[in-house]
């Protein structure tokens, strides 16, 4: 009896301690979590380019299913009030599941940073994608579909203008399938995202 | 349970959370904290709750304070808790683990002895992962830890032996 009340207590002890802790830590965490978002999400934008909140300020994205992935957000940098970049959102399937990216695009249509938010590919292999600072997402830097003809947009072995992570090509090929698709899907949108504003 | 079965399942965040010293360091102290604060607590339980409330107890225990542990890494260690992965949470199993084979031993010290040693390999194991992940790509894979961790307790083991066999030449 002794031995089932001082349980009982105990239960109810442990339990109460570790929801007012929960509760307690509640608005702090979520303050973390914003913060982590943020940073890592605006990492693809250079500072001196935007001065408002883009997570703030999502776009519409109409039809967001694209030929080889989907976007899932999509968010505006201003500078000044005017649009200074976009920031795309996309996921793609990779070769061990699916690969989420972030792609920031000026107002003239070119890639500004590529991030990879979340990937499962092979170790040592695909996941390189992931590096900070990852070499070979820099090669996008600059592309748009105005400098880089469509069917450059693929593997030198496919005849495109892109070198292969060594053991990794359908890692490549899905990571330069989405980003083309983000490109051809901002020249689309463009004239209604950036509508009202005077160009350069 | 003995000491092997201790050992072997330890073996999941020897290996799994060493890949960086940041990352071992952070999982060995926080298992220390952990494991020693829920001695702490069973401590004046233990002789009032004996058998499966004795167990209860110690679950009850293992699972507040690791909870509590983890929120705290959630506010204030958001990017160290990410890199941690599932981790953290398994500490539960440790303090369960040390309870089991360990609770019945009167006194802190061979307890203390087993934790700090635990944790001293668990950062030793880190140092040489990260040290060595730059040139061999192996050392930062699963296998290549489970290799390393060989390596790092024959040293230990040959350093022990040669130290008993010097004593052993001093004093005759």
């Amino acid at each position: 009896m002794n031995r089932t009340l001082l349980v009982g207590l105990l239960t109810a002890l442990t339990l109460g301690a570790t929801l007012a802790w929960q509760h307690a830590t509640a608005p702090r965490i979520a303050q973390a979590q914003a913060q982590l978002q943020a940073r890592t999400w605006l990492s693809v934008l250079p500072t001196s380019r935007y001065d408002n909140q883009p997570l703030q300020q999502p776009l519409a994205l109409p039809q967001p299913a694209l030929e080889h992935s989907r976007l899932l957000a999509a968010y505006r940098a201003t500078l000044q009030g005017r649009t200074s970049a976009v920031v795309l959102h996309s996921q793609t399937q990779g070769y061990e599941g699916p690969i989420q990216l972030l792609i920031a695009i000026d107002r003239a249509g070119r890639v500004m940073a590529t991030k990879v938010l979340e990937q499962h590919e092979t170790p040592g292999l695909g996941d390189k994608i992931a590096a900070p600072d990852s070499p070979w997402l820099g090669a996008f830097t600059g592309l748009s579909q105005g400098n880089t003809p469509a069917q450059a947009w693929g593997l030198k072995r496919d005849n495109g203008q892109f070198d292969q992570l060594a053991g990794a090509s359908v890692t490549s090929r899905a990571v330069i399938h989405a980003v083309q698709d983000a490109l051809r899907y901002f020249d689309s949108q463009a004239p209604q995202w950036l509508a009202g504003e005077p160009d350069e | 349970m003995n000491k092997p079965t201790l050992a072997a399942l330890s073996l999941a965040p020897l290996l799994g959370a060493s890949q960086t010293l940041v990352q071992a360091a952070s999982i060995a102290s926080l298992t220390l904290v952990l494991v020693i604060l829920h001695r702490a607590c069973m401590t004046p339980l233990r002789a009032r709750l004996t058998g499966i409330a004795g167990e209860c107890a110690s679950l009850l225990i293992a699972a507040a304070l690791v909870t509590c542990a983890n929120l705290a890494l959630l506010a204030w260690a958001l990017p160290l808790h990410q890199t941690l992965g599932i981790y953290p949470e398994l500490i539960a199993v440790q303090c369960l683990l040390f309870e089991y084979s360990l609770g019945r031993t009167a006194g802190w010290r061979p307890a203390l002895t087993v934790l700090v040693g635990f944790a001293a390999l668990h950062i030793a194991l880190g140092a040489c992962r990260e040290l060595l992940a730059s040139g061999v790509r192996l050392a930062g894979l699963m296998p290549g830890a489970l290799l390393l961790l060989g390596l790092v307790l024959a040293l230990i083991n040959l350093a022990r032996n040669r130290r008993a066999a010097s004593r052993r030449e001093g004093n005759p």
